[in-house]
Parts: C-alpha cells; structure tokens; sequence
C-alpha cells in the first residue's frame, strides 16, 4: 500500500499538538522546527513519541535509530516512517 | 532569618574563606591550556573561561546594584552560562540559578521572592519571559540576547558568544546609587559563611523555597566530592544535568575545580546523540538520575558499548532500584559505580557508595563524605543505635546557611547547625547508611521533588473537582510517579484527560502526574483528613 505522505503529516502534528501543547493549536510550529530546539518535546516525551509511531504506523524504533535526524521534527518523522515502511 | 545577618563590612576582605571564583582562579593558574567547557557550539579552556569571567564581572559591575544583590540566570547549559555564573560571583553578586522548565508564574515568585535585580536569561525563554513580565515583576535589569517588552524593566541587550558583552542598554542608564551592600553572612562553629548562591526548591507546603548556600558550603562540598570520585585535569564528564539543578551546579563545580572539563550535551532526549558524544569526546565520567539510566539501560545501545575512556558514573537524585544498579555493574564490569545521596540544602552531597562496597552494601547510600557527619536520630534528637530507624541529621561545613526569608520552614530543618533531612534510614554495623521512607509528604519523580500539596492543591483547583489526593508509586524510569485520585463534584464528569491538560497548565512538567483515577471516594481518618497511607498501601 502506498504511504500517505499527508495523512501521516496530520496524525503526527495532531499527536504533537496534543500531547505536548496542552492542544493549543495557537502554538505554531512548521514541518522543519526541531523539537528539541523549541522545547516541544523532552527525554520522557520521545519515548511516547516512539511508542506512538510504532503502533500508529506499525513500524519497529530501534535503540539506535532514536536520532534526530529520524526524529526532531515533523519532516524528519515522516522520512523515516516512509523509510521504514519501504515506501 | 535566624543566625543570618547583612554583615556590616566586606567579609571578603577578611579572606577567612576560600571563595567560589577561586576555584577558577585556581584552575586558570594551574590547568590554563586544558579544556574547561565544550559545548556543540564552542569549547573554551580554564585560561580563557578565567578570563571571560573576569570581564563579564566588569561588565556586571557598570551596573548600579549594591554588592550581594541576587543575579538570576534562566539559560539552559552551555558555555555561557558557566561564564556568566563565576562573572556574577566575581562580580561579588549573588548567584540564582533558575530552573528553565518552570512556569512563569513560579520564575516571577521567585524572582519577587528574594528580590532579584538582574536577570540573565536566554530569548529562547521568551514565552515565561512574556509571563514574568506581563505579570509586573521587580527585576531592575534584563539581560538578554533578544528585544523583548519588559515593561518598567530595564532592559540590556547581551551578546552571548567569545566575549559576552552587554551590548546597549535600553534605556541608557541612569546614573544613581548603587546601595549599601546587601553581602549576607553569618558565623557558625568559629567559620564565617557568606552568601554565594540561592537554589530553589519545592517544599512541602508546595511554595519554593530558596535554599541559601553560602562559599563554605559550596567550596567545602566540592573539595570532598573531588577527593573522594579521585577526580583530576584529565578527566571529561559528559553533562547531561542542567546545572540550575543542584546536582549539576555540583559537576560545574568539581570540574572546573580540578581542571577537568565539562563536555555538555543537551540532547538526552535522543540517547544515542549522547552516547555519541561520550565516545567521541572520550568523556572519563558520566552523571545522571535513575531515570537517565533506565533510559539508557532500556531504550539506547549504551550495554553494548565499550567507551574504553569512562572511568566511573555518579548516580544521585533517588534511589535507584536496585536491579538497575546490578544491570549497569553488569554491562560496565570495568568501571567505577558511584551511588549517591545528597539534598540541595547539604550543598549537596551527604554521603557516596565506594564502588568497591556496590555488591557487598547494595542498597546503601554509602558513607558520609570528608568533613560531613550523619548522625540517626529518634525524635527526642538522641542517637539510635545501629540497625535502628531514625531521621538522617546532617551536620558539616556543607550545611546551608537558611531558607531565605522562611524563617519558620528554616526551624523545621535547621536547628544549631543540624540538617534534618526529612529522611528516615539506619546505619548497619560498618556504618553504612540505608534509606528506607520520608517523613514529610514529598513524592521524589525522576530526581525532582514534588509536594503532593501543591499537586493536590491544583486538581481541586479544577472547578468539577471535589478533592484529591497524591501520591507517589514505583515507577521503573523515574524511581517514583505521581499517581492523582480524584473525586469529582457530584452530578459532574470529567475527563482524565482535561485533568492532564490542566495539570499541564498549572505546573511545571515534571509535577503533572502520570496516572489519575477518578474515584467515589477517598479513605479518611475520623478527623476527616484523608488516609494517604492506606491509599498507598491499597495500590500496588
């Protein structure tokens, strides 16, 4: 099945949203803004971060990929998830 | 403030104590050409961190404050902020370190609380910043590397990098008095202790309280924490600890004392960028809480790598269950493990766990450090025998000076010069000292501590929400977790996650609990006080 760039893009802002901005959508962030720069997310937060996107799209985060060029931001996260989906 | 006077001549002149700035001093003379502070921007050796401090005092000193006046910093760990923090010392100002994930509510508490005059903070800030100040705050000056609206506040911008200049002040400054001097000293056991640096931590009451820690206490501390961890110029600790945490301010301070060096790294978030770090930076030593370690042990590749260079790992800020300590001993045969304990009111360190002893004493804190004494106490304040429970009661050159301006709190702990820590343990019969409960109602998540009351206080203060009760449950990553019953207002429903988000709301990150449970009822005595003790002996 071909991977939904977009549907991707939306579940993953809409968990970030919820989860680390109290669901303020006024707290604007773009696809690139690091995480960890913008103080979204902290050491506890990137593991509900991985547990969301193994169930959520079914992927495996190993120990070693929890890097951020896979995970500090929205663009970051999709490129992985399609990497790890094959797509 | 009992004990605790505005001294009336500079105490520095007497010279009867070794300052904090000395310590660079020292270092700057001794290991002028080793690496001080690497940060993933820049790094800088003790020569050049002497330096910069001194002209950073220089630059702090064309301010018209009073010597002893409180300097704030809110900036996460980099090069900077160790140059602004010996800058502000050798300045002869007061140093208030401030917790960066705190709300603005609580930043201008504090900074109201023990009259700050200046503030250096970080623009990346800005959105507490924007709450301190549209909220009226006292703060005569801002520093900072951004414009920003700080109504009647002064602001100066700063330019943080090789030479941290204060670049134009906003509006020019009026000439005017500095003041008399606001040095605050006192003499305890014939040593005279004058004020460096106010650390703020949460009480049982929920309201911070501002632990005052003088250059005594501070440099007696970090001389008995460098002998006993054998630490030296060669030595590269990774820093993952923010040093407005007392544990951190604890490695700025015995490495830049020896002259090793502090190789920080902010990204513990993404443990394998740190463990990168560590290896290529070939740091000899690593400090963390419990839940940095469950990090690593569970969710990194930290038990299969050799970092040939790592010499030992610090671990305080909790107990840390025993099973992970045997699985890190076990991953890491070779290197030094060292538990221990400590509080923000002992400077910090109380107590270590001789690796050697990590086996044959697993569960212990350890021994006393040089020149600090534990002493287990019954209620009548009389020693108890070994085996037997009592209050660890602290007693040394590391002991702080007060609360500031809590004199009541002060007297709950401080009483002639004995710390009662609120810690309940025994020796064994070599003297080693176990933990085993706390007296007062504070619930210890992930190395910070939490007042149930304050947590409490916030759900009910939710308007579907009757009443509530905190308490603290085992919790593999953060030692314990804050775990909320909840009972609602009749005919009302609410949602666990409208709680979360007000929670999210009120308090800082790691206070927000992580399990609520809405309830019928909540266990009472038959004073009507609500029976914490069955409620925690009722969940497993």
């Amino acid at each position: 099945m071909e991977f939904n760039t977009e549907k991707a893009r939306n579940e993953i802002r809409k968990f970030i949203v919820d989860s680390y901005l109290l669901g303020d959508e006024s707290i604007k962030f773009t696809d690139s803004d690091s995480f960890m720069r913008r103080g979204i997310i902290d050491s506890m937060g990137i593991l509900e971060l991985t547990a969301f996107l193994e169930q959520q799209f079914s992927i495996t985060v190993a120990d070693s990929e929890m890097l951020p060029t896979n995970l500090d931001s929205v663009e970051n996260l999709i490129g992985f998830i399609k990497s790890k989906s094959g797509s | 403030m009992s004990g605790v006077s505005l001294a009336k001549d500079n105490v520095s002149e007497a010279d009867e104590f070794m300052k904090l700035d000395q310590l660079l001093r020292q270092s700057s003379q001794l290991f002028g050409d080793r690496p001080a502070v690497i940060d993933p921007e820049r790094s800088i050796n003790h020569r050049q961190l002497g330096e910069a401090a001194n002209q950073f005092a220089e630059q702090l000193r064309r301010l018209p404050i009073a010597s002893g006046s409180r300097i704030a910093l809110l900036m996460e760990n980099c090069v900077d902020y160790v140059v602004a923090y010996f800058g502000i010392l050798r300045a002869g100002f007061v140093v208030v370190p401030l917790d960066t994930s705190a709300n603005g509510e609580t930043l201008r508490y504090i900074l109201d609380n023990c009259e700050v005059r200046v503030l250096i903070a970080q623009s990346r800030y800005r959105r507490q910043l924007k709450s301190v100040f549209d909220g009226g705050c006292g703060v005569d000056y801002l520093l900072c590397d951004s414009i920003l609206p700080v109504g009647s506040t002064a602001l100066v911008k700063i330019k943080f990098g090789d030479t941290m200049r204060l670049d134009s002040i906003l509006p020019e400054l009026e000439p005017r008095e500095a003041g008399p001097s606001e040095i605050i000293a006192m003499t305890r056991n014939g040593k005279s202790h004058e004020l460096a640096a106010i650390f703020y931590t949460s009480g049982s009451t929920g309201t911070p309280k501002g632990v005052m820690l003088s250059h005594l206490n501070l440099v007696s501390n970090t001389q008995a924490t460098v002998e006993y961890l054998k630490l030296t110029e060669i030595d590269r600790t990774l820093v993952i600890l923010p040093f407005y945490y007392i544990y951190g301010n604890s490695l700025l301070l015995t490495n830049v004392a020896c002259g090793a060096c502090l190789v920080i790294d902010n990204r513990f978030m993404y443990p394998e960028t740190v463990l990168n770090t560590m290896e290529e930076q070939k740091c000899t030593g690593l400090s963390g809480v419990p839940s940095n370690f469950m990090i690593l042990l569970g969710k990194s590749t930290f038990a299969s790598r050799k970092f040939p260079h790592l010499r030992y790992f610090t671990q305080a800020g909790g107990a840390m269950a025993p099973d992970v300590i045997r699985s890190l001993a076990t991953a890491f045969p070779d290197k030094e493990i060292y538990i221990m304990y400590g509080q923000t009111e002992a400077a910090p360190r109380v107590t270590y766990l001789p690796p050697q002893q990590l086996t044959a004493k697993l569960g212990s804190i350890g021994i006393p450090l040089n020149g600090v004494a534990v002493t287990i106490m019954d209620e009548n304040k009389l020693e108890m025998p070994s085996g037997k429970t009592g209050e660890l009661v602290v007693t040394g050159d590391n002991v702080m000076m007060g609360y500031w301006r809590q004199p009541e709190e002060q007297e709950e702990v401080l009483q002639d010069g004995l710390l009662f820590t609120g810690d309940l343990g025994y020796k064994d019969e070599d003297g080693f000292i176990y933990i085993v409960g706390r007296k007062k109602d504070i619930i210890k998540a992930g190395g910070n501590r939490v007042s149930v009351k304050e947590v409490e206080e916030s759900i009910v203060s939710h308007d579907k929400v009757l009443e509530a009760c905190v308490i603290g449950v085992a919790d593999p990553l953060l030692g314990e977790a804050i775990k909320a019953f909840v009972v609602m207002k009749p005919g009302l429903e609410l949602e666990e996650r409208e709680l979360l988000r007000h929670c999210q709301r009120m308090l800082a990150d790691y206070k927000v609990p992580k399990y609520f449970v809405v309830v019928d009822s909540l266990p009472k005595y038959q004073s009507g006080k609500i029976n914490r003790q069955l409620l925690k002996q009722q969940t497993p």
